[in-house]
């Protein structure tokens, strides 16, 4: 952030009392006059990204992503959304990252909510390399973005690389199934596939950083697997999930088997208890491939 | 244009030729929120054609002062008051309610010039106008950004947060008015959800106040040519007004907030209108 404030002076920080926990503190020590803090009231923080960006300005905003998309999300739609306002929103502690919290504190629908608002592209990265790549790209994209990231500690699977929006990348090789994961469970997804091949499975792991505008090319060639399991900490329905398997159905008709946290009211605990609960640590997305190998073999 | 028209005589007419236009646009559509859209006439007039600075040949001038009606629904006003400044054709007005229209029942900053941001779902224009009045101010602009908001409209919570905001920052650079006419969908306003009295609400939250009789042309230029009323804080002016102010029937009647206009009614109001003008004109 303090690196594309450098850069860019067009670039101001806006907080709910969430910019200094957001790791700005450094732009917030070298811009002070850039950092404006509004206190707990995300609406008008959205509100007042919307104002800045009439004025030619570029805010970011980070809190966590219950309260970026539903608690705001009117303004998000409306402002943001149609008014294709120059913002860049973050929704940080996504999924379950606050398991320890309860719901109130979850965004296991923000996907589900932010694909609703046209035109707003959604991006998960997959690792910190990632996340820093994927930073510039959305400072450099001319209208507004949604970022979602899950507080837990990624394990480093990405290359050092220029992010593209809109692109994903094949991880890991394999003939046998596709899984498509994004944001934090790819690390998961990567390490079933290893468990996989022991087992003479040869899963494909299929990184989708970019949810909305998804891939579509990269897609197609996963369907030729024949059979897709996406992977997000997010519900099923709504979500990464569901965005590929309409894609399927319009472009590559292929069974997709979702893995994710059920519709319903998540419970609460600490975070690897509930990875391992809802299915998303590699045992568990393992287990769904090995399941879901079972099912008679789509033809595309 | 800059900062325009000092005599009340004159804004007064102006003010005339905007209701004129807006039941143009109701007798386009046979319909039209003319309640609210009547009531803040004369305040819209003010400031368009006397306080703010604003060009309708080059309506993205960065400097320029900055209108948000966050009583989106009053919309009529405001498109009168552009087409009056020149920023489209009057044929335009004879478009209002058909398919693909550009003046939709609410602002949108997608179809025509002028428009500064999408209102009408209440409660967020003043949080969109601390952002304006931040980074205009962050720029070394003078701009001012005006919001009309109306009495109901004060329910909604995020006006609160903005308020707070406003104070907080010390946005002098940001006047509301709220068009106080009494009446929402639901009955009196100080019965459905009572924000009265005003002032006291938004003093509260750190804003300098001023009530106006918002039908007093010069009482409006006079509370408008005193902004800010105190430095380093936002400014209030609670303009008294009658809903469906300038067509006798509508006056102080609920049910012309969304007015559908019965057999021969707009040929009564538009009578009425000519009437007034005709005084200006003589």
């Amino acid at each position: 952030m303090a690196a594309a404030g450098e850069k860019d002076s067009r670039i101001v920080l806006l907080s709910a009392d969430s910019g200094p926990n957001s790791g700005f503190g450094e732009f917030i020590s070298r811009f002070p006059g850039r950092y404006y803090e509004f206190g707990i009231m995300e609406e008008c923080v959205i509100g007042a990204a919307c104002g800045f960006a009439t004025t030619g300005l570029i805010p970011v905003f980070c809190a966590p992503a219950p309260f970026v998309t539903g608690h705001a999300y009117e303004a998000f739609r409306i402002s943001i959304g149609y008014m294709q306002a120059n913002v860049k929103l973050i929704g940080r502690n996504a999924g379950f990252s606050y398991s320890d919290l309860g719901p109130t504190h979850y965004a296991l629908d923000d996907i589900g909510l932010v694909r609703l608002i046209p035109d707003v592209p959604i991006l998960a990265p997959q690792d910190g390399n990632e996340m820093k790549n994927a930073f510039r790209a959305m400072m450099d994209y001319e209208g507004p973005v949604y970022m979602r990231v899950c507080n837990a500690g990624m394990s480093e699977i990405c290359e050092d690389k220029p992010f593209v929006i809109g692109k994903g990348t094949v991880l890991f090789e394999g003939k046998d199934i596709a899984i498509l994961s994004t944001g934090n469970t790819t690390a998961a997804a990567i390490h079933a596939a290893k468990k996989l091949r022991e087992h003479g499975v040869k899963a494909m792991v299929v990184g989708m950083p970019t949810i909305w505008p998804l891939d579509i090319d990269l897609l197609k060639q996963a369907a030729k697997t024949e059979r897709i399991i996406t992977v997000e900490e997010h519900f099923t329905s709504g979500g990464f999930g569901s965005i590929v398997a309409e894609a399927c159905a319009e472009h590559c008709p292929v069974p997709v088997t979702r893995i994710g946290v059920p519709n319903g009211y998540a419970t609460s605990g600490a975070y690897e208890e509930m990875v391992a609960y809802y299915g998303l640590d590699s045992s568990g997305i393992a287990k769904t491939v090995q399941q879901t190998m079972k099912n008679k073999r789509a033809t595309c | 244009m800059e900062t325009g028209i000092a005599d009340i005589c004159q804004l007064e007419h102006k003010a005339a030729l905007c209701r004129q236009k807006i039941l143009r646009m109701c007798r386009a559509h046979n319909a039209g929120h003319l309640g609210g859209a009547f009531s803040c006439a004369d305040i819209v007039t003010a400031l368009y054609f006397h306080t703010m600075r604003h060009d309708p040949i080059n309506p993205a001038m960065p400097d320029r002062d900055r209108f948000l009606l966050s009583a989106g629904h009053k919309s009529l006003v405001q498109y009168a008051a552009l087409c009056e400044s020149g920023y489209f054709p009057e044929e335009l007005l004879d478009t209002y309610g058909c398919l693909h229209c550009k003046m939709p029942g609410h602002p949108d900053k997608r179809k025509i010039p002028g428009i500064e941001a999408n209102t009408g779902a209440l409660g967020h224009g003043l949080a969109i106008a601390c952002g304006m009045a931040l980074g205009v101010r962050s720029m070394g602009y003078g701009s001012r950004i005006f919001v009309v908001m109306g009495d109901g409209e004060l329910a909604e919570g995020m006006n609160w947060e903005a308020a707070a905001a406003a104070a907080h920052h010390k946005l002098d650079n940001i006047c509301v008015v709220v068009d106080n006419n009494h009446l929402q969908i639901s009955g009196a306003v100080e019965e459905v959800m009572s924000f009265q009295p005003v002032a006291e609400h938004f003093a509260g939250f750190g804003w300098v106040t001023r009530e106006i009789d918002g039908h007093d042309m010069s009482r409006i230029v006079g509370a408008l040519d005193a902004l800010p009323f105190e430095k380093g804080k936002p400014s209030l002016i609670v303009a008294q007004t009658t809903k469906g102010k300038g067509y006798s029937k509508a006056e102080n009647v609920g049910a012309y907030h969304f007015w559908l206009p019965a057999e021969g009614e707009l040929d009564k109001a538009e009578e009425e209108n000519r009437e007034v003008l005709k005084r200006y004109e003589s």
